[in-house]
């Protein structure tokens, strides 16, 4: 916080001395449509990214696709998408929209998206072998997140926004339902900002582990951050401490399984782990959890995340024979080889016993299955019998040295906490009005939307569509 | 970097890209990573010389420095490159004072006078004012020329003949899969296009990172203004052996047209890239690999500035003496040819067709 006057750097000719249209806080996608958009609509429009420009792009830079409702096929589609089916699979995931007027608007919104996003310097990736299982739900940008990052970064600078890297808002300041300040930190030191509308697209805060032991204890030490370091949520914070009313579950964060090696933040999508539906998953104590075989691996490998976490030390391993060895993608950091379970447990401190306990329970229950063909394109019906929990597909016997494993841990994608707003991305105040020069898009409001669960690209829609949103709806503020 | 060293950083390296596979529509390299769930060294060999240095991967990379994973493939490529282009000739220790700027000017200046020495000795005017101005057996003999230009030609091809072989080999195996007409036909369309360095549309991160199709669209005036010099030698060669028709021949003319359409080629291409290069950033590359380009480019340029001085002086006094200096040149660079970054396109080729054969398997 401000400690003196003092501290604030002299008024100098510079970005941070104008008055501005629309300030923009945050990098990433949300925040670079809604400054695309704002400048669109005619304001003059200064960005503030957190990061060094290396890192710029918070989560985004780590995303692949976007998720479009289109009643067309092209060289990026495989089929059709309508209205009606996005709709349904975001009522299938969790438990459901949290705001299902918002939900529908954003539907419906993103079947322009794709052509907005052209129109903007993106450039698509034809569907190709390795995206064919999303390829008709999902448009994939070309060179993944960071690429979409720097055509935005592009076309924002070509545009004339003023962007400022390295530039971390500490505080906003407000009279009445109105932001009237805002405080960066900059190199030279703290700055107030002036702008006649503010659009706060700085994501959550799922880098803030301080934050996550208030609902988590101890056990959110233990969590890998996919993203950057810097979506600490502050501007969150900030917001709510203002009076905003919340919008998700604070409890609520998408997370997967990624390798125990992998580093405390922004390993992003190489430190995930495909190994668990192989073979069989136990806890520290040796014992399995929960069912490897409920559904197939793309639909179900984002709740492993939440399953590890709740496990002691949130720890888990992954373990499999040299049967299934080789069928999916290695991990980057290899994998433990061992010529017997007691042997593989010995190599992450593992009581031998209780694990080959576990297996032979384990094959016992696949030897009374069904039996048949084993694949992986499918559910192959391949499940134990009298197992609790189950392994529902893909059982087969772990009895082929030499045995695998790796050790997993639980990766944060990001938190679903946020502010309400309204279908005008106008940031709500818990005494039922708004804040009337306050705009939210992206991760800061998609609690808005997603309740809990999650689909993949899904993310970057709401990113866009209420980056959109936002953008236009604050240069019209702005501009009277 | 020692070579055990080089191939295991690149391996590690490309257990991320394989874990993260977002660059695959750039080009086809990543899309042959993923065949691949162990990489030998052939392998990486391959991959390296399939890469086209177009750098998108390099700006799309969520990974490069100072991310901890450290990853930066084009530059790991072009080291890998470079081992492929020093181990596949022979000999592939060529003595220091051979090789490099001094070497190569030693060279240049020994086989100038010896084709001063040839062209007195063999009663050649040394200079144009004969009854044929113009013509170049009056400053040397048509077969002392054929055989000063032959006999380093001969060498560099029994070099690298022997080098496609042994890398072959190492990537692939079977010499005999190398006959293949179907593949070699898309593997040309996609080589004299140059199509694998367009990013999937996007084109090149060079030379910083904004895409642009510069550096290619003059990488293909390099290639096409070579490929018409060679028309122009050839078609001269056929006018000469089989029409009877003696140089010089008329502006108006197949050698002539081709040799200066292709000299301007290469001279804006050469130029061009040396100016672009300048301005590329070098995280993405290796200062040796930037010297080899440069001496490249230099190299052709050379060539096609005294190639188009021979034609434009040919009724000058100094034709004789520029035309020696672009002899000696020619002689020079058919010698030092398997040595210098003139390869790059023999293993790219190969690499191409290898990727073809593989996605037609």
């Amino acid at each position: 916080m401000i400690t003196s006057p003092n501290d604030f750097v002299p008024a100098r000719n510079g970005a941070l001395d104008e008055q501005w249209d629309v300030v923009v806080i945050g990098g990433g996608n949300a925040a670079l449509v809604s400054a695309l958009s704002a400048r669109d609509h005619g304001a003059r429009v200064l960005l503030l990214e957190r990061a060094p420009r290396v890192f710029r792009g918070g989560n985004s830079r780590h995303t692949r696709n976007i998720r479009c409702v289109h009643d067309y096929t092209d060289a990026y589609y495989t089929g059709r998408y309508p209205y009606d089916e996005l709709w349904t699979d975001l009522g299938g995931v969790g438990t459901g929209p949290s705001n299902e007027a918002l939900a529908a608007l954003t539907v419906r919104e993103s079947e322009t998206v794709p052509r907005w996003m052209t129109d903007h310097g993106v450039r698509w990736q034809p569907a190709l072998t390795g995206t064919l299982a999303l390829a008709r739900t999902n448009r994939f940008f070309l060179g993944g997140g960071k690429a979409l990052m720097n055509g935005y970064y592009r076309a924002a600078e070509r545009a004339g926004i003023v962007i400022l890297y390295e530039a971390s808002v500490e505080r906003l300041g407000f009279t009445g339902d109105a932001c009237t300040e805002i405080v960066v930190r900059v190199a030279q030191g703290r700055r107030r900002v002036r702008a006649k509308a503010v659009v706060c697209a700085s994501g959550g805060f799922e880098a803030n582990i301080d934050w996550l032991r208030r609902y988590w204890g101890d056990a959110a030490l233990n969590y890998h951050v996919r993203g950057p370091r810097y979506n600490d949520g502050t501007v969150l914070a900030q917001l709510l401490d203002a009076g905003a009313e919340r919008a998700g579950e604070e409890r609520g964060f998408h997370a997967i399984a990624v390798d125990a090696r992998s580093p405390k933040f922004d390993g992003g999508i190489a430190t995930r782990l495909d190994t668990i539906p192989f073979g069989i998953v136990v806890n520290r104590d040796g014992r399995r959890f929960y069912d490897e075989g409920e559904d197939i691996w793309p639909k179900r490998y984002a709740i492993w995340g939440r399953n590890i976490a709740v496990q002691p030390d949130q720890i888990a391993y992954s373990l499999w024979d040299s049967k299934v060895h080789g069928l999916f993608l290695p991990p980057m950091y290899g994998v433990s080889a061992a010529r017997s379970i007691s042997e593989l447990a010995s190599r992450f401190d593992l009581d031998p016993l209780a694990v080959e306990e576990t297996v032979a329970r384990y094959n016992a229950a696949v030897d009374r299955g069904p039996g048949g063909r084993f694949t992986m394109a499918e559910r192959d019906g391949l499940s134990t019998v009298g197992l609790d929990p189950p392994k529902s597909n893909w059982a087969q016997r772990i009895d082929r040295p030499p045995f695998y494993g790796v050790a997993m841990r639980p990766g944060i994608t990001f938190t679903y906490l946020g502010v309400a707003v309204t279908e005008q991305s106008h940031v709500r105040r818990q005494d039922g009005g708004v804040f009337h020069n306050v705009f939210a898009a992206g991760e800061i409001m998609s609690g808005n939307i997603l309740s809990t669960g999650y689909l993949a690209g899904f993310g970057m829609t709401i990113g866009t569509v209420w980056g959109r949103i936002a953008g236009r709806e604050a240069a019209r503020h702005a501009r009277g | 970097m020692p070579v055990d060293d080089l191939f295991a950083e690149a391996e590690r390296q490309l257990i991320v890209c394989n874990s993260c596979r977002y660059c695959a529509g750039y080009c086809p390299v990543w899309p042959a990573l993923e065949l691949r769930s162990t990489l030998t060294r052939g392998d990486i060999t391959h991959l390296a010389n399939l890469c086209h240095d177009c750098r998108d991967c390099f700006s799309a990379c969520m990974y490069t420095p100072p991310h901890e994973f450290d990853l930066n493939p084009p530059k790991v490529f072009a080291q890998v490159r470079e081992e492929t282009y020093r181990s596949y000739v022979w000999p592939s220790t060529v003595p220091g004072w051979m090789h490099g700027w001094r070497g190569v000017a030693g060279w240049f200046v020994a086989i100038f006078v010896l084709l001063v020495a040839l062209s007195s000795l063999t009663g050649g005017a040394g200079n144009s004012t004969g009854p044929n101005p113009g013509s170049p057996y009056e400053i040397l003999p048509h077969l002392v020329m054929v055989a000063v230009v032959a006999a380093p030609s001969l060498w560099t091809i029994v070099v690298l003949a022997a080098a496609v072989s042994r890398y072959w080999r190492d990537t692939h195996g079977r010499l005999r899969d190398l006959t293949r007409p179907g593949v070699w036909a898309r593997t040309l369309v996609q080589g004299v296009q140059l199509r694998h360095m367009r990013g999937g549309g996007q084109d090149c991160d060079y030379p910083a990172d904004v895409p642009s199709p510069q550096r290619r669209r003059l990488h293909l005036a390099v290639t096409y203004g070579f490929g018409l010099c060679l028309v122009s030698t050839t078609s001269a060669a056929f006018m000469q052996e089989f029409l009877h028709l003696m140089p010089p021949y008329p502006y108006l003319s197949v050698p002539v047209i081709t040799g200066t359409v292709g000299g301007f080629g290469m001279v804006v291409g050469c130029a061009g890239l040396m100016l672009l290069k300048r301005r590329s950033a070098p995280e993405p590359g290796t200062p040796s690999m930037r010297r080899a380009d440069y001496g490249l480019l230099w190299a052709l340029l050379i060539l096609s500035v005294t190639g188009l001085l021979t034609l434009f002086l040919r009724t000058n006094p100094l034709f004789g003496p520029v035309l020696v200096a672009h002899l000696a040149a020619v002689i020079v660079a058919f010698a030092i040819t398997p040595y210098t970054k003139f390869v790059h396109w023999i293993y790219r080729l190969l690499a191409i067709y290898k990727d073809n054969m593989d996605k037609l398997a």
